[in-house]
């Protein structure tokens, strides 16, 4: 897997770029700013980018306007986004209008090696994933329909948003896949959503329904 | 008599000299503009002068604001009017009335207080020099008699004691009388005088709200780009650690190293931040105490000549605090300095600040040096902001701010 990281604090960069390569990935460049990250994406074609939100010079979404750059030049570019902050608002957003491909995670993600490789295998192979403090901001607001989940399914609809397949959130849960299978025939049955099999067409579905949730409010 | 109280007292003098020097100043524009006035309503008696009437109203209002800012900087800041509006401006009588007794009462007190201190050098060094001149020209500056021989020049010299003693007694009120009417006059009268101060405390207290704001928005910049990352820095390496651990102990321990690198760097960032917000030892200590760190911190040589004995309200004393750390700031950056003073001075219930450089200067608010903050800070302390910083310098910045106490 060939990747560029995108991260204007230089001890962050190389931490990160030191952890990825003793995991025997291929870090292929490191830059410290939005220009610098879209020349390296045209001179590497990597597979898979890690992109600081926050970048020079004006420290505001630099990040987010340049990997939405680097996605319309070469499609097929899965892009993770880190934050030293997480929004819903923001991951809505990125989410409903950008496909497959993409993540979203809080920066201390990247600490928690095992799960944060699953992740990138997951982001790079066209999945998704988005921070569980996303899906908890999501989830907080009353609503009738989610009343109806059993914890269970709420803890199968959590995982699922964050983008996990069947199996890691069988994993996850310690439950069969058969289990997982039914719980979430049972949520999409009583969101009155159309099941789907495929992970992150399920993400945006789940998505756009608390999105369209949220945003009635 | 203790050393404290001379001190106090040649401050007094050299103070009400300055202030009546200052209101000379203005008491020869107020004659000019007198003079012009007087032609300008001759000239109505033939028509033209109706022309030239309006221009001449705006150099009364002209004058009347230079008078205005003048005594702001001594006391009580006296907010003006504005643009002039026509004949009916109740002001405007006001100051035409000030202006009378200026251009007169106040241009006399200017003169006679700078000829004083002259006469008194005059008559205490004469028996120096009163051989070498004319014997017509050897007599006291006040010209009583003329001094033939030695009993003669020593009482020329005795007269210039008492002339001292004289001059010391009599300048403070003389600076006082000579302020009087600006100050009864030029100030606003109670309505307008209300309305003006409520709109101008509505301007700062949204400049306070913004500049709050402001300051929130860089706390906040400063905890998650600066220690925030530090300490993710922190997870992302221990998590390499303990990965490394199983492979390869040693590289784990180099990776553990950086690791606590980043935590001591997260501490020595958290502290920083701390500091800026309100520095521990403003609290537990003094402002004098504060702003030493300050300028031992700042890299060019800076001397602190601070003089205040009683503590003021903990926002005031924070302001000043935060007007010093931004102006060393912009000495350090922008002025090329090699040398910069800061006085902290208590004049009665004000807090004065003053930095001063020996830089570049050219400074100005305009450029994105943190000026118009110190201003904004200042105002919505209802303090007062004042900056000169001619190209080729010096820069002089002058805050004062009500102690609040």
């Amino acid at each position: 897997m060939r990747i560029v990281i995108a991260e204007d604090d230089s001890l962050l960069r190389e931490g990160l770029a030191l952890l990825l390569k003793a995991e025997g990935l291929d870090v292929v460049a490191t830059v410290a700013n939005a220009p610098d990250f879209l020349a390296a994406v045209d001179e590497h074609g990597p597979d898979l980018a890690i992109v600081d939100v926050r970048m020079p010079p004006t420290n505001t979404d630099e990040g987010i306007v340049a990997a939405v750059e680097a996605r319309r030049r070469q499609s097929g570019l899965a892009v993770l986004v880190l934050s030293a902050y997480v929004e819903q608002a923001f991951a809505t957003e990125l989410f409903t209008t950008g496909g497959s491909g993409l993540g979203y995670l809080l920066k201390e993600r990247v600490g928690r090696v095992e799960e944060f490789l699953d992740v990138l295998r997951r982001v790079a192979g066209g999945g998704t994933a988005i921070d569980p403090e996303v899906v908890a901001q999501l989830m907080v607001r009353p609503d009738n329909r989610l009343e109806r989940l059993s914890a269970r399914e709420r803890d199968v609809l959590a995982l699922m948003a964050e983008g996990l397949g069947n199996s890691a959130i069988a994993a996850r849960l310690v439950v069969t896949d058969g289990a997982v299978h039914k719980h979430i025939r049972s949520i999409f049955a009583k969101l009155d959503l159309a099941p789907t099999d495929s992970a992150d067409r399920r993400v945006t579905a789940v998505l756009r329904y608390l999105k369209a949730r949220t945003g009635a409010r | 008599m203790s050393t404290r109280y001379v001190v106090g007292r040649a401050r007094a003098v050299l103070d009400a000299l300055e202030h009546l020097a200052g209101g000379l100043g203005t008491a020869l524009f107020a004659v000019a503009v007198l003079a012009w006035l007087l032609v300008t309503v001759a000239l109505c008696l033939v028509g033209v002068g109706f022309l030239l009437l309006p221009t001449a109203l705006r150099m009364v209002r002209a004058v009347a604001d230079r008078e205005r800012a003048r005594l702001s900087r001594w006391g009580p800041e006296i907010i003006g009017p504005g643009p002039v509006r026509g004949l009916r401006d109740p002001a405007l009588r006001r100051e035409l009335g000030w202006l009378l007794c200026h251009a007169s009462l106040g241009f006399l007190l200017g003169a006679t207080a700078l000829t004083l201190p002259i006469d008194v050098l005059h008559d205490a060094s004469f028996p120096l020099w009163w051989q070498l001149v004319p014997p017509s020209a050897a007599m006291p500056a006040q010209g009583f008699f003329p001094a033939t021989d030695w009993s003669g020049a020593f009482l020329v010299c005795l007269i210039g004691l008492a002339a001292l003693v004289i001059t010391i007694v009599v300048l403070p009120p003389m600076a006082w009388l000579q302020a009087w009417p600006g100050i009864r006059l030029l100030s606003p009268d109670r309505g307008a005088d209300l309305a003006l101060r409520v709109a101008q405390l509505t301007a700062t207290r949204a400049a306070a709200l913004d500049a709050h704001a402001a300051e929130l928005r860089r706390i906040e910049r400063s905890l998650h780009d600066g220690t925030q990352n530090r300490l993710v820095a922190v997870t992302v390496l221990i998590g390499a650690a303990q990965r490394a651990l199983d492979r390869d102990p040693l590289v784990s321990k180099e990776i553990l190293d950086r690791a606590q690198d980043a935590a001591e760097q997260a501490l020595a960032e958290l502290r920083g931040v701390v500091r800026s917000i309100l520095p521990p030892v403003l609290a537990d200590r003094s402002l004098p105490d504060a702003l030493t760190s300050l300028a031992a911190a700042c890299p060019v040589t800076c001397r602190l000549d601070a003089d205040v004995a009683d503590r003021c309200a903990v926002s005031v004393e924070a302001t000043a605090y935060f007007v010093v750390a931004e102006a060393l700031t912009n000495v350090a950056r922008h002025s090329r300095a090699t040398a910069a003073t800061i006085s902290l001075r208590r004049q009665e219930n004000r807090l004065c600040v003053e930095v001063t450089d020996d830089g570049a200067g050219g400074a100005s608010e305009q450029d994105g040096s943190g000026l118009s903050g110190i201003r904004r800070r200042v105002e919505a302390h209802d303090g007062a902001f004042a900056l000169t910083s001619p190209v080729g310098g010096p820069t002089v910045l002058t805050v004062s701010l009500p102690c609040g106490l």
